[in-house]
């Protein structure tokens, strides 16, 4: 059978329960109809006031997909789109000069500022004077995009990516990046993240894995929120996975001095034990859920450490993630386990490539950022060029992101000594890009005024992000409403059409 | 009974921001195809089911396509609840007729018809309806063709009920009980109008539960912790009503009771320790020291206080019982939403969760608009927010702890450590406070012109008048500082310190004269410094305690005397830490001298090292005596013991709590019933806890639901306190709905068909242990809970080592424990209602856990001790009895003994091809015994409540 899919509705018993005979016949016959997550998430009762009958996805996508998998990079602290992806040389111009004095309009008074922006923190933020750009820019490949010089692989990649310079979120503070997964300002409800979305409306790929994975370290607890299912529940959230095949997941090895025969035979001896009970409670579709859960948790602590495990990865493989050099090591393998990842059929990797905060450059941006860069360029260039000559670019596709911009000003706060040398936050513009199955190579969507402030030309909000991946996995999220969830429109987004191909 | 509560109809389109709730088995995963082909042939399959579908809408049915349009978009402002240009388009009927404009519809003729015009309107600002997108294609073809088919409806049709007589909003009455012996064997209230409900359907009660299955039930539900082996077998040997009793008693009356249904209800008042930004650490969400309210909640369980009397406590103990220091702490539930970098979501959260939690009223909706369902209005929604408007908080000093200072109001760019030390209240700060209305959710946006909205409650819910009384506070709550015990710890604390000095100085005197008598040559400079030192130490002793003794005369100067008498202590209380800051510069002068003698000893270097300093403990020095003649004797400054706090306060928060805490209120009982109603049995009347409005859930048996809120509030037990948690408990375990089994017990049970959900409660809903239970119940099972109680949260991970309950540990709304999340444990921000799943990841937490393997083996180790002189039967009879609260079956049995000698050979051959030294026939057999302890930790008996 090639594929398991759901009863067809009105058929068979209602409420998801199993008949009887069916029941039976599952336990112990391995994998038939039950699947993991299905699992259950049981806890009551629909309210049954909804207009329509509501029911939970197929698993099946709502149209033809074009994507199977997401590799999300997320750049945290904000990145420059100045000294990036989207150059101002009016910035040069008129550098050392207030708003006013650059004689273009005044991006404060603009009706755009107060409708973008909602602080959530008090306190006047200073960025008066235009601060020059910290780096040259030039363009790359035929398709002529300009990208800075501090992204010499990159550059060797623009004829691949979409780049959407007209990117806008609402927060001034970091929740934005929050706000980039799930959509939702910090002072309205929170949202479920378009990780646990996505593993919320499709079937697996791959059953021995979780679809919805998390690669990357933190110890600001907060960044959990990144992958937090919300009232999706847990069983979408994602899952943390180490890139130590020794330990890769939380509960994922044997204990110390514990045989794996040993395991083997407890693990029949569970199986055993709860298929007795299956006879006595024959209607208790928990247990059945649980008999089920333990045969995938064997079956995934066996393929996670194989995923995770580079050590098979030619060399040659290894160093064009740049896992070669001790700069870019961490974040290469981080990048090249997600296209493992990926091709083993995981739905969603978020790769946080940078420490919480990493990019947040108040004070000597060019140091900064000129190094974040050096540790994510080789990377993030060898995960492209590998998923192409791998072909599986025709079914990957790569978003690479942040939470909001810098400001186009020079960053002056009076109650605390700095030297004036970086960039404030600034959710009014920042550049993403996209890369891969269902996107336009080549290409620049939308842009931002003469300085850089706002974005004005096709302005995106972060969930058009979210409805253009989900758009590719052939998914209308529209369609994936729970009853009692209100969702806003905001929350839908619109997919970016002009970059998909 | 009509049959519209199975199919708990009724109620408007999509509901705002309540939990999800649904039962199914979820198959989500189907496995994957390498080629596209499949999902192009799915693809090929659903384009032609959607275009079967589009064909077969020919006719358009009014109600299954038509109704559910207005009742999503239109009729909020168009319906019961509000009839804007006096239309209503809840009814064909009142379609037709129209309002203002006429006809909203000529039937034949879509394109004539007004209400189409409106719909398909370009202009934004007249297009309808007008807020959100506008109708879908779909939906404004299916109007169409309705209009254009003539606009047939059902010639009985009912329109939307009057919002004000909706089933929540009127008093709970109890209702008379059904008879006996037309429907229900049991005289037990609750019984009787159960069964008279399933007589409806045709449907009666499963048996009674096997006894063992009760007992564990009970225990689990009451305590959180499964029986022990002995507890059972004491209930097996006499399984009657009298012990059942008796035991109901005996576990309510247990420390461990307050501590199981404490974590239901910090649930729902959304405990949490502080967060915010843990790392820093800074404290932005909630407030260190909280874990005090978590431990009240618990002591006022366990000494059953009223609900009543806990709900006014925590919205406001600092109103009611100002001078009852430990009760504060019940503000927590307002501390709790506190949020340092924006206020106005502090104020926001305190009425949303106030709303939910003890009124399931979402007051949150009306933030920006008036609400969409229930009669709440944008003002009521400000009006609510006016009553915490004052509000602010403070610390106080707890005897025996540390004074945790003053309360530090907020600076930009400075972070905040939690407070270790005293207990965190609310208390209004800002009595004049007023609360301006503002547009679209966003504080900033306040709408000029607006005069304040004062503090008050919508007339629906009982809440008018609404009278507020200024509290007048006591003495020590406007100024701590005269409380006895903070003087005498000062005093004890400087009392002790100069003992401490005067023996030093005595000592060090000693040594001089000793040293004196055996020697010649004058006193070294060393030991004539270091009894200066001492000296010194001793003078700024004795000048800590006398400015000790003149600040307390000063405080207390201030609060019984005006004018020149208080002014004279006060300058007498500045002197004396003027003097104080003479002695302690003088002190420090000395140490300096003595350090830069003992350089100098060195060498001249070290000694120059040391000059800078000693030149800067000079001028301090002199500072300090400059300084000494500097006090405005006209305004001396001194420093009281505490800060000082307005002397009364609003009293609407009080206001508030009467309100809610009232019999006279239709939502508070209620909303507590179906919490507790939900926690005994897995599933609530009214599906929607959080949500009573019209937009919520019927309940599944209004009857009983009301009959409980009034048994609550008023108990027809004698002798039994009104709003008694305890009572309610023991009314329910002792009913016989609550003992019947769980299982079906025929496969043909006409419930199935009937009643497959099991609304009525014919059987027992079965579920799986929440988080916390799961790993109490190891750690109790093993033999190893700690049961201490109370005290600071325990660190996260700490989770796997140390062997408190659950509750103890840190849980707030960024973390959890990571093993109790596995699991369930609710986000501290959203647990009105909780989820159960069953996810690999659970499987892995129980298997691959070397926490859980210690416990294992701990108890192999006990039952093997206890039992070893037996046959190994018994062995394993006792480890099922432990952990699953059951014998073993004939058929379990012999799989455990197969287990056991096959588990034995595989770790003996595993540890002879590993290791050099093989290990001894008796190890393996040992830990055969563990693994097999250990398997039946992941036993489906033990995880889930039958």
């Amino acid at each position: 059978m090639a594929h398991q899919s759901r009863r067809p509705a009105g058929i068979g018993p209602p409420c998801g329960r199993i008949a009887r005979r069916t029941f039976l016949s599952d336990v112990g016959l391995g994998f038939t109809g039950l699947a993991l997550g299905s699992m259950l998430h049981r806890d009551g009762i629909v309210r049954a006031n909804d207009s329509e009958v509501w029911s939970p996805p197929t698993g099946q996508p709502h149209f033809q997909p074009k994507t199977k998998s997401i590799i999300w990079i997320f750049l945290s602290g904000g990145v420059s789109q100045l000294e990036t992806w989207d150059p101002k040389p009016a910035l040069n111009k008129h550098a050392g000069k207030s708003y006013e004095a650059t004689g273009l309009p005044n991006p404060f008074k603009s009706p755009l500022f107060a409708e973008r922006s909602r602080d959530v923190v008090g306190g006047a933020r200073l960025h008066a004077k235009i601060f020059p750009l910290q780096v040259g820019f030039k363009k790359y490949g035929r398709c002529g995009v300009e990208i800075s010089d501090w992204w010499p692989n990159l550059a060797t990649c623009v004829d691949d990516i979409a780049f959407v310079r007209s990117m806008y979120s609402t927060d001034n503070d970091h929740n934005a990046e929050f706000q980039m997964h799930h959509g939702r300002h910090k002072l309205d409800e929170k949202q479920p993240v378009i990780g646990s979305w996505i593993h919320y409306a499709l079937g697996t790929l791959n059953e021995n894995l979780p679809q919805f994975i998390f690669l990357g370290k933190y110890t600001d607890p907060r960044v959990k929120e990144n992958f937090a299912a919300d009232y999706l529940g847990p069983q979408y959230g994602g899952v943390e996975i180490g890139l130590d095949p020794k330990n890769p997941l939380p509960f994922g090895n044997r204990a110390k001095g514990v045989a794996a025969r040993q395991q083997e035979n407890e693990f029949k001896f569970i199986h055993q034990m709860n298929t007795i009970s299956s006879v006595e409670y024959p209607d208790d579709d928990q247990l059945r859920a649980r008999i089920k859960s333990y045969e995938l948790a064997y079956k995934m602590q066996g393929s996670i450490p194989e995923v995770v495990d580079i050590t098979g990865e030619t060399p040659e493989t290894q160093s064009l993630y740049g896992i070669d050099n001790e700069q870019t090591a961490t974040y290469g393998r981080r990048l090249l386990a997600a296209r493992r990842l990926a091709e083993r059929g995981v739905r969603f990797s978020l790769v946080y490539l940078s420490d919480y905060g990493e990019w947040d450059s108040h004070v000597e941006l060019q140091k900064r950022h000129s190094q974040c860069c050096s540790r994510v360029d080789k990377p993030i260039a060898g995960l492209l060029k590998d998923l192409k000559r791998r072909g599986l670019s025709d079914d990957v596709t790569v978003v690479c992101c942040t939470e909001f911009g810098r400001t186009p000003g020079l960053e002056i706060r009076d109650n605390v000594a700095l030297t004036a040398t970086g960039r404030d936050h600034h959710p009014h513009a920042f550049t993403i890009w996209m890369a891969g199955a269902g996107i336009k190579p080549g290409v620049v969507h939308g842009a931002t005024d003469e300085l850089g402030f706002h974005a004005i030309e096709h302005p995106h909000y972060v969930t058009d992000i979210h409805a253009t991946v989900l758009n590719l996995l052939g998914l209308d999220p529209k369609r994936l409403d729970i009853p009692g969830r209100k969702r806003l429109e905001i929350d839908y987004g619109s997919p970016i059409h002009q970059i998909m191909a | 009974m009509s049959a519209s509560i199975l199919d708990n109809q009724a109620n408007p389109a999509k509901p705002c921001q309540t939990r999800v709730v649904f039962q199914s088995i979820k198959l989500d995963h189907f496995r994957l195809i390498s080629n596209v082909a499949m999902i192009r042939l799915v693809w090929i399959f659903c384009t032609l089911l959607f275009s079967i579908q589009a064909k077969s809408a020919d006719r358009v049915d009014y109600e299954r396509q038509v109704k559910p349009i207005f009742r999503q978009r239109c009729n909020a402002c168009h319906g019961g609840l509000k009839q804007k240009a006096k239309l209503r388009l809840d009814t064909a009927k009142t379609i037709l007729s129209g309002g203002d404009g006429g006809p909203a519809i000529v039937p034949g003729h879509a394109d004539e018809s007004l209400m189409m015009e409106r719909l398909l309107e370009t202009d934004k600002a007249l297009r309808m309806p007008p807020e959100g997108s506008p109708l879908t294609p779909e939906q404004i073809q299916t109007l169409k063709t309705w209009i254009n088919q003539g606009a047939e409806s059902p010639k009985t049709e009912a329109p939307e009920t009057d919002p004000l007589k909706h089933w929540a909003f009127q008093l709970p009455v109890r209702a008379q009980l059904p008879s006996v012996t037309a429907t229900s064997s049991s005289q037990h209230p609750i019984d009787r109008l159960i069964d008279a409900q399933l007589a409806t359907k045709g449907l009666a009660r499963q048996p009674r539960a096997e006894p063992q299955v009760l007992i564990r039930r009970l225990y689990l539900d009451l305590t959180g912790l499964p029986p022990t082996r002995q507890e059972l077998q004491a209930y097996l040997k006499n399984p009657s009503d009298q012990a059942y009793e008796q035991i109901v008693d005996q576990l309510l009356a247990s420390p461990r009771h307050g501590e199981r249904w404490a974590r239901h209800w910090m649930d729902v008042w959304r405990y949490s320790d502080w967060y915010g930004r843990r790392s820093v650490p800074d404290v932005l969400n909630s407030y260190g020291q909280i874990w005090r309210w978590r431990d009240w909640i618990i002591q006022s369980l366990n000494q059953d206080r009223g609900y009543d009397t806990m709900v006014k406590a925590m919205l406001a103990a600092d109103e009611i019982s100002p001078e009852k220091r430990e009760e504060q702490v019940a503000t927590g539930f307002l501390v709790r939403n506190f949020y340092r970098w924006n206020y106005s979501l502090w104020l926001k959260d305190n009425v949303e969760h106030t709303g939910k939690a003890f009124l399931a009223m979402t007051f949150n909706c009306a933030h920006c608009h008036d609400h969409k369902y229930d009669p709440i209005k944008n003002d009521d929604y400000f009006a609510f927010r006016a009553v915490f408007e004052p509000m602010e908080i403070r610390h106080d000093r707890m005897p025996g702890e540390p004074d945790p200072g003053p309360y530090p109001t907020y600076d930009y760019g400075k972070a905040y450590k939690p407070i270790t030390s005293g207990l965190v209240r609310v208390f209004d700060k800002n009595l004049d406070a007023k609360t301006f209305a503002y547009s679209k959710g966003e504080s900033r946006n306040i709408i000029e012109g607006r005069p304040p909205i004062a503090p008050g409650f919508p007339d629906f819910l009982g809440g008018k008048p609404f009278s507020v009384k200024p509290v007048k506070l006591p003495r020590e709550v406007g100024f701590p500082g005269i409380q006895a015990f903070i003087r005498l710890e000062e005093i004890q604390s400087r009392e002790k310190a100069l003992a401490e000095a005067e023996n030093h100085w005595n000592a060090t005197r000693l040594e001089a004269e000793n040293l004196q008598k055996t020697s010649k040559s004058p006193p070294s400079p060393l030991i004539t410094l270091r009894l200066k030192q001492d000296e010194a130490a001793k003078a700024a002793a004795l000048a800590d305690l006398a400015s000790i003794h003149a600040r307390i005369d000063a405080d207390e100067a201030k609060q019984k005397f005006a004018g020149p008498e208080a002014q004279a202590r006060a300058l007498l209380a500045a002197q004396a830490e003027k003097w104080l800051a003479v002695q302690n510069s003088g002190l420090a002068l000395v140490r300096s001298e003595l350090v830069h003698h003992q350089a100098s000893l060195k060498s001249a270097a070290e000694a120059a090292k040391a000059a800078p300093k000693l030149a800067t403990a000079q001028k301090a020095y002199d500072l300090a005596c400059a300084d000494l003649k500097k006090i405005d004797s006209k305004q001396p400054a001194y420093s009281p013991l505490s800060p000082t706090y307005p002397d009364s306060s609003t009293g609407r928060r009080a206001a508030l709590a009467g309100w809610i805490a009232s019999p006279t209120n239709p939502l508070t009982a209620r909303v507590a019933v179906n919490h507790i109603w939900r926690w005994h049995f897995g599933t609530p009347l009214v599906a929607s806890t959080s949500d009573f409005g019209r937009n919520g859930s019927r309940p599944t048996n209004p009857e009983l639901l009301d009959w409980l809120a009034q048994e609550l509030m008023h108990p027809s037990g004698a002798g039994t306190q009104p709003w008694s948690m305890k009572a309610l408990h023991r009314l329910i375990v002792t009913s016989e709905t609550y003992c019947i089994k769980s299982e079906p017990d025929s496969p043909t049970a006409p419930g199935l068909k009937l009643d497959p959900g099991n609304k009525l409660y014919w059987h027992f809903p079965r579920n799986r242990m929440e988080a916390e239970v799961v790993r109490d119940s190891l750690l109790h099972v093993s033999g190893m809970l700690d049961t201490t109680s109370g005290g600071p949260d325990i660190d996260l991970a700490q989770g796997l080592v140390s062997h408190r309950r659950s509750l103890y540990f840190t849980h707030h709304g960024e973390s959890r424990m990571p093993f109790l999340e596995i699991f369930d444990a609710p986000d501290a921000c959203d647990a009105y209602k909780r989820t159960t799943s069953v996810v690999p990841q659970q499987a892995l937490a129980m298997v691959n856990n070397e926490f859980l393997l210690g416990l294992s083996q701990n108890l192999a180790e006990k039952l093997w001790a206890e039992t070893s002189a037996k046959p190994v039967e018994d062995f394993l009879k006792a480890s099922f009895e432990t952990i699953l609260t059951r014998p073993p079956k004939a058929a379990e049995l012999k799989l455990a003994q197969d287990f056991l000698a096959h588990q034995a050979r595989v770790i003996e051959s595993e540890s002879s091809a590993s290791s050099a030294a093989p290990r001894p026939a008796h190890q393996s057999e040992a830990l055969a015994r563990r693994d097999l302890i250990h398997a039946l930790f992941s036993h489906n008996d033990f995880l889930t409540i039958h």
